[in-house]
């Protein structure tokens, strides 16, 4: 089989740069220029990954030249690729706000290397073509993840934490017993192989149950409602660039995963999950909606919109139609883009307090003295958020509603575009709250100087410029994606060109 | 038989660590947490282990007869890495909460609730 080193590339490039950052611990200036470097090139890999998958067709590598099913092999189809360039582009904006950061926990030695395998464990998670080697990247990304929370400067974020490496272990735990499950069933933990035997075969029982452990497992991963309570103390308690990548890109490991599971690996079991799916998810965009209105912190703000937003993507992968899908991977790429900018923003509002968070008794009226764009810039992303035309944030959303409209769903429709407005009203609050009123005798402390602002204005004017004029496009990208991954004889043929010999 | 013992096993050790997961202590907590991992580690073991006569790369096999499946051996291995991993980490998440709230019962670590 033609391997394509672009693949590893992607993997291998934070990797390398976590292990010279390493031995550059003396120098945190020579750590934070290594890890944008590597950032960018990982990012310009994972552009032409997309670029040849969409040009030629599926791209494997088989690592050791061990051929499948025998080795771990990667494979880049089109969902994969969208999701690696996803994941690299945002990490370069948080890596770049790490480059100008003023956070104590930034000048360690061990977070550029931690925030680089954070990478690593993403993108491999996406890029992987074998269950195990998925298991491994993502508990690769929830330990790093889980460190760089522990050491953030708010003096939550230890206990935050723990809460979440219990919680997230225990998810581990299940999607290694699902894995275990389906390797007593089957013999195999090659994705293409496991469903190339059940598009032919039954669901042997434990398989059915293993689904439900592994749906059970991403479902935890991207906090979806039974599974959600820690989501909003940990996205809240991480230093902002770490947050900013949790509550954008972290969390669509989870989408990624119950996209596989439906699409690829249980297709006869779809039925069964797509309905749970969409009722978790409007019970999601429900409570973190109404969740994200009563909260007192920005950051915390923005953490219970994530909640609320998966929710909007699960309803689409609930759907299940062509349409519907469409929708939903739009809107996880472009919530991606819009969250963690905000996010970022809301970092650097919160930098310019003494006490250095986010709290709205601590930071109204902070804006009257911050430079001016930071504030028009902040009511443009959260009117995207809120899905208001022109904006990208109104191109996912109505792709969405396009693929409810097929499906017939007219209440969940109806529960939606409601919820969009409460987040309007969330956003327009925190923005008047924050920008608009005079400074409150409780704003004490406004710093003169605090993180820069060039990373997060960089990454909301591309992600409103961009995903606003290349709207067509993206779709367009998204909608060949889906045609794609509705038909997964295509991925099993690229794993195995000449068929499975057996 | 042994089959059967395993079985046995790796259902006590899951209720073990479960109930020990759900203790307050956390010290107590994050040992369950091994439990539970060992508990799994021995399932995937129980899945390949009983397949053939002969251990695995074992090179004078008896003809007619077959060795039992390496790969869940090898898969444990990094399973069991993991596991020591984040293991690990909660402890030392664990040593430092101790030292800053004076106590590891969780009901009395509750700074996030506001």
């Amino acid at each position: 089989m033609a391997n394509n080193t672009l693949l590893l590339g992607i993997l291998v490039t934070p990797l390398v740069g976590a292990i010279v950052a390493l031995i550059f611990a003396n120098s945190n200036r020579s750590q934070r220029s290594i890890g944008v470097l590597t950032g960018l090139i990982a990012w310009g890999f994972s552009v032409s990954l997309l670029a040849q998958v969409h040009d030629v067709g599926v791209q494997t590598y088989a690592l050791g030249n061990w051929d499948p099913p025998y080795g771990i092999v990667l494979v880049a189809d089109k969902l994969g690729a969208l999701f690696a360039f996803m994941v690299t582009t945002i990490m370069i904006g948080g890596l770049l706000y790490t480059y100008h950061g003023h956070d104590k926990c930034m000048s360690y030695p061990a977070f550029i290397p931690l925030f680089l395998l954070m990478e690593v464990g993403l993108a491999g998670a996406m890029l992987t073509g074998d269950l195990f080697t998925l298991f491994v990247f993502m508990e690769l990304m929830v330990l790093a993840s889980v460190s760089l929370t522990a050491i953030s400067d708010d003096q939550y974020g230890l206990e935050a934490a723990l809460k979440y490496i219990f919680i997230s272990s225990m998810g581990t735990l299940f999607l290694l017993l699902g894995i275990a499950s389906l390797y007593a069933t089957f013999g195999t933990l090659n994705m293409a192989q496991i469903a190339q035997i059940l598009m032919t075969g039954e669901l042997p029982i434990l398989a059915a149950s293993s689904a439900l452990m592994l749906l059970c497992a991403f479902l935890l991963k991207s906090a979806v409602f039974p599974f959600h309570f820690w989501q909003p103390d940990f996205h809240t308690t991480a230093p902002t660039p770490i947050s900013a990548m949790l509550s954008s890109i972290v969390v669509k490991v989870g989408v990624y995963g119950i996209l596989r599971l439906v699409t690829l690996l249980f297709v006869e079991g779809a039925q069964v999950m797509e309905p749970l799916l969409s009722t978790l998810g409007i019970i999601g965009i429900l409570f973190g909606s109404l969740g994200a209105l009563r909260t007192y912190n920005a950051k915390r703000m923005l953490a219970y919109s994530t909640f609320a937003q998966i929710g909007f993507i699960l309803v689409g992968i609930g759907w299940g139609g062509t349409l519907a899908l469409i929708g939903a991977i739009v809107y996880a790429f472009n919530h991606a883009f819009i969250k963690s900018s905000l996010l970022m923003l809301m970092g650097v509002v919160a930098s310019y307090t003494k006490t250095k968070t986010a709290n709205f008794s601590d930071i109204a009226g902070i804006g009257s003295r911050l430079p001016r764009p930071l504030g028009w810039l902040a009511l443009l992303g959260g009117l995207s958020l809120a899905g208001v035309p022109p904006f990208n944030g109104f191109i996912s959303k109505l792709t969405l509603i396009q693929g409810g409209v097929e499906s017939g769903e007219w209440l969940e429709l109806i529960i939606m575009v409601g919820a969009g407005i409460l987040t309007l009203m969330y956003m327009i609050r925190a923005w008047q709250r924050i920008f608009q009123q005079s400074p409150r005798p409780t704003t004490v402390g406004v710093k003169e100087e605090g993180d820069s602002m060039f990373a997060p204005l960089l990454m909301i004017v591309v992600c409103l410029l961009l995903g606003t004029i290349f709207a067509e496009p993206l779709v367009q990208l998204v909608s060949a994606t889906v045609q794609q991954i509705q038909d997964p004889s295509v991925y099993i043929r690229a794993v195995f060109p000449e068929g499975l010999g057996q | 038989m042994i089959e059967f013992m395993f079985a046995v096993a790796i259902g006590m050790l899951f209720g073990i660590g479960v109930f020990q997961l759900l203790r307050r202590d956390l010290i107590k907590a994050a040992i369950g947490f091994a439990i539970l991992f060992s508990a799994i580690n021995l399932f995937f073991v129980a899945v390949g282990a009983f397949e053939g006569d002969f251990a695995p790369y074992v090179s004078n096999v008896e003809a007619g007869r077959s060795t039992s499946d390496p790969l869940v051996q090898a898969l444990i291995l990094t399973a069991i890495v993991v596991s020591f991993g984040s293991f690990s980490l909660v402890l030392g998440f664990v040593n430092i909460i101790s030292r800053r709230f004076d106590t590891v019962d969780s009901n009395d670590i509750n700074k996030l609730k506001h």
